[in-house]
């Protein structure tokens, strides 16, 4: 890679490495495995920065990158996720029942996210970050309609979770 | 309002990772498949030991070891043996301590120090693995010379000399060779890794 696209990916991707974290913490569940994501979600946009062209905004275009290899990197996985301990289920009654601070409801909101599917898991992480819905067709390469009817099954689906 | 609108709320005012990473840090981590390159190492490492050692299985060794006792080895062959096996374990287990040892959110010069360190394992690997083998050669030669001392001119035991060290050097450059193919790729995409972060570390 040429010297000033390096310098540039290395301002693009730091100022912008928040999203990453986010995902990494959506997709993971231990300090090891963020890491490594991070570490491959790194890669993967420093592979595919060449590639990027600057027609939309960076960050946008990161979202898709990490997104799809998250997903990529845990779609075997799923199914391990999915199981939830007591102490899951305990916690989360616990804390549906009065609303309390947001710290807790950010975990709340984490442990539940945990045990959606990994495409869910992106469309809610979209939501989340107040994506629109054009945007989010593009980033997980779906039409607007479909990004639609899955977002809505995909929100049911979190507040089942969070409030069963 | 919407159930999720509120934890909506609560997300947007989380905090930012507490480890924000610099410029250098990423650069690091999209660089340096350091920590891939020594699990490779390790994984090799243990395959040639199961590979080579599972040969023992099919191929018959009675006939070299009545050879060995007919030439008054057999003890030399058996603790040689025990003691390569002994520091083979020994190897392989620094393969292992290198590979859990090495992360690539080390700093720089950590990270410099353990490629120097690994990249010292291996050579010292290999330069075991060929001394040990010239050992054998030598031993075994110097034993059937013993052994046929009377029968044998001068003239012979000089050609005998000869043709050994030539073959003993032929087997070695065979497996010198060997070794590069399955280790020098690794260990040259490690010094790339190494050149890179040492320009990086001048930079900043």
């Amino acid at each position: 890679m040429h010297k000033d696209l390096e310098n540039k990916f290395l301002s693009d991707f730091e100022s912008n490495q928040n999203i990453v974290h986010k995902i990494c913490r959506i997709y993971t569940t231990d300090r090891d495995g963020h890491n490594d994501l991070f570490q491959e979600i790194t890669i993967q946009v420093w592979k595919n920065y060449p590639k990027f062209r600057g027609d939309s905004k960076f960050s946008t275009w990161m979202y898709r990158v990490a997104l799809n290899t998250a997903i990529s990197l845990y779609r075997k996985s799923t199914r391990k996720v999915k199981t939830q301990d007591f102490s899951d289920v305990a916690f989360k009654i616990k804390v549906t029942d009065y609303d309390d601070t947001e710290e807790v409801q950010l975990k709340a909101l984490y442990k539940a996210i945990h045990q959606l599917h990994d495409i869910d898991k992106a469309l809610i992480f979209l939501y989340l970050e107040d994506k629109p819905y054009k945007e989010i067709s593009e980033t997980l390469g779906i039409s607007n309609v479909n990004a639609r009817v899955k977002m809505n099954r995909a929100k049911e689906k979190l507040k089942n979770v969070l409030n069963p | 309002m919407d159930l999720l609108e509120n934890y909506k709320k609560a997300w947007n005012n989380q905090p930012d990772a507490e480890d924000q990473l610099s410029s250098v840090d990423i650069y690091k981590l999209a660089q340096s498949r350091s920590s891939s390159i020594v699990k490779w190492i390790f994984i090799v490492g243990i395959l040639e030991f199961v590979i080579l050692n599972s040969l023992y299985f099919f191929v018959d060794m009675d006939e070299d070891y009545a050879e060995y006792e007919k030439l008054g080895l057999e003890n030399f062959v058996f603790y040689s043996q025990i003691a390569a096996y002994g520091i083979l374990f020994y190897f392989l287990t620094m393969f292992y301590l290198n590979y859990k040892r090495i992360s690539t959110t080390d700093s720089t010069r950590t990270l410099m120090k353990k490629i120097i360190k690994t990249r010292k394992t291996v050579r010292n690997y290999v330069l075991f693995n060929l001394s040990y083998m010239a050992l054998v050669m030598i031993v075994v030669t110097v034993a059937s010379i013993n052994t046929n001392i009377d029968d044998l001119s001068n003239k012979q035991i000089i050609l005998i000399i000869i043709v050994t060290l030539i073959i003993t050097l032929l087997i070695l450059v065979v497996l010198w060779l060997f070794y590069q193919l399955l280790y020098g790729f690794l260990l040259k995409k490690l010094k790339k890794n190494y050149k890179e972060l040492a320009k990086l570390n001048e930079l900043h």
